[in-house]
């Protein structure tokens, strides 16, 4: 089926989203930093967790660049 | 209101085809034989239909979030009207783009919580930046979409579905009232829109359904939904824009991602330099005709759709507690 490689790639990418939102929400979301025992802690916990979000953002986006590029090279030198 | 929307739009629409034939604004559509000269845009008919509805809309349950969707969308549609009327660089529509989130800051209509499909994200600060985003990136992916006959209108015509369902299933009614002029507008509009076009939506029109959709999405928490059902269409923004490594409009590519047959068949350019695009992906095994290229991107965008479907099942049975982790 011609579509076949399209639907792969997009199911891939979805999976991808459902990882990353499983890691925000039972990873990164608990996650508590105990330092100073005060107010501060709340602010560096929630700097790190915005930081590991975006971060994490970041190498979904480089993956799915990364998933790209093979899937259009392979296909393209196959026809 | 939807009834309204649809109904101003398909009966507008053929007087603005004349009026637009009569004033010379027509384009070539150059995937066809003869060239035959197309009418451009029809963003303002659209503008017309949706902004009536939603106004009457506004008077019936009086909610501030359709005052912020709607200046989005007519600030959207000026940005492109502006394009429309005079080829503008490639940073252009991105950049102004923010300007169209601020009503939706300005007034409060997003929720501070980011739906994650799993559970709720409580991003207060994170949330305005990603508003900011959220608007010119959707805008641009429909804008980017809209390369063949009736693709932008069919699109947002599939894609709506998993977002009213979304709306339904969370209890988003005001949402739901919101969205319906938008759907019920494209629906209108897809009868001149569609393959053969009798008429094309230029960047007014493009800009316009994306902003709104985009606007839907964040007030109606459906943020990570929507981006799944448009996922087809974001890879072809990613693709084209990771391909090329910057922020240009199409007419500046220099090589074009797809090429034309003698029998107007469209087949994937063996460039390396040529944009990475959806339409290059799904012509790479073998020439199309734009009609089979049209039928093939709806068939993405339901499948997509579907996903959605499947995304907002689960985030049902978490938030029900039927399931945990």
């Amino acid at each position: 089926m011609r579509l076949f490689g399209l639907f792969m790639l997009i199911f891939i990418m979805w999976i991808m989203i459902m990882i990353v939102s499983y890691f925000l929400v039972f990873i990164i979301g608990p996650l508590h930093i105990s330092l100073f025992n005060n107010t501060t802690d709340r602010l560096i916990s929630s700097i790190v967790k915005a930081t590991l979000a975006i971060g994490l953002v970041v190498v979904l986006i480089l993956l799915l660049g990364n998933l790209k590029t093979k899937y259009l090279q392979k296909t393209l030198q196959r026809n | 209101m939807s009834a309204l929307s649809f109904l101003i739009i398909y009966f507008i629409t053929p007087a603005f085809i004349k009026f637009l034939n009569k004033k010379g604004k027509v384009v070539k559509d150059y995937h066809k034989p003869g060239m035959p000269n197309v009418p451009r845009p029809a963003g303002p008919v659209l503008l017309i239909g949706i902004v009536i509805s939603e106004i009457l809309l506004y008077f019936l349950i009086l909610d501030v979030k359709i005052i912020s969707v709607l200046l989005t969308t007519i600030i959207a549609f000026i940005i492109g009207y502006i394009d429309d009327l005079k080829t503008m660089p490639g940073w252009f529509k991105p950049t102004t783009l923010i300007l169209a989130a601020v009503p939706i800051v300005i007034l409060g209509s997003h929720g501070n919580y980011l739906g994650l499909i799993f559970d709720n994200a409580f991003i207060p600060i994170l949330y305005i930046p990603l508003i900011l985003s959220i608007i010119p990136i959707v805008g641009n992916t429909i804008n980017s979409i809209d390369v063949f006959n009736g693709v932008a209108t069919g699109f947002v015509i599939i894609t709506m579905i998993p977002l009213l369902v979304s709306a339904i299933v969370f209890g988003n009614n005001n949402v739901l009232l919101m969205a319906l002029p938008l759907l019920f507008g494209s629906i209108a509009l897809y009868q001149y829109h569609k393959f053969p076009s009798k008429i094309f939506l230029g960047d007014s029109g493009t800009l316009l359904l994306g902003s709104m959709y985009a606007s839907l999405l964040i007030a109606g928490n459906s943020e990570i939904i929507g981006v799944i059902a448009l996922l087809p269409a974001v890879m072809n923004s990613f693709l084209f824009l990771s391909s090329v490594k910057k922020i240009v409009e199409h007419r500046e590519i220099k090589t074009r991602p797809v090429t034309i047959c003698s029998d107007f068949r469209l087949m994937a350019s063996k460039d390396n330099s040529a944009p990475a695009t959806l339409v290059r992906l799904i012509l790479a095994k073998g020439p199309l005709t734009e009609r089979e290229i049209i039928t093939r991107i709806f068939i993405l965008a339901t499948f997509s759709s579907i996903l959605a479907f499947i995304s907002i099942a689960i985030q049902y049975l978490f938030m029900m507690g039927k399931i945990s982790l």
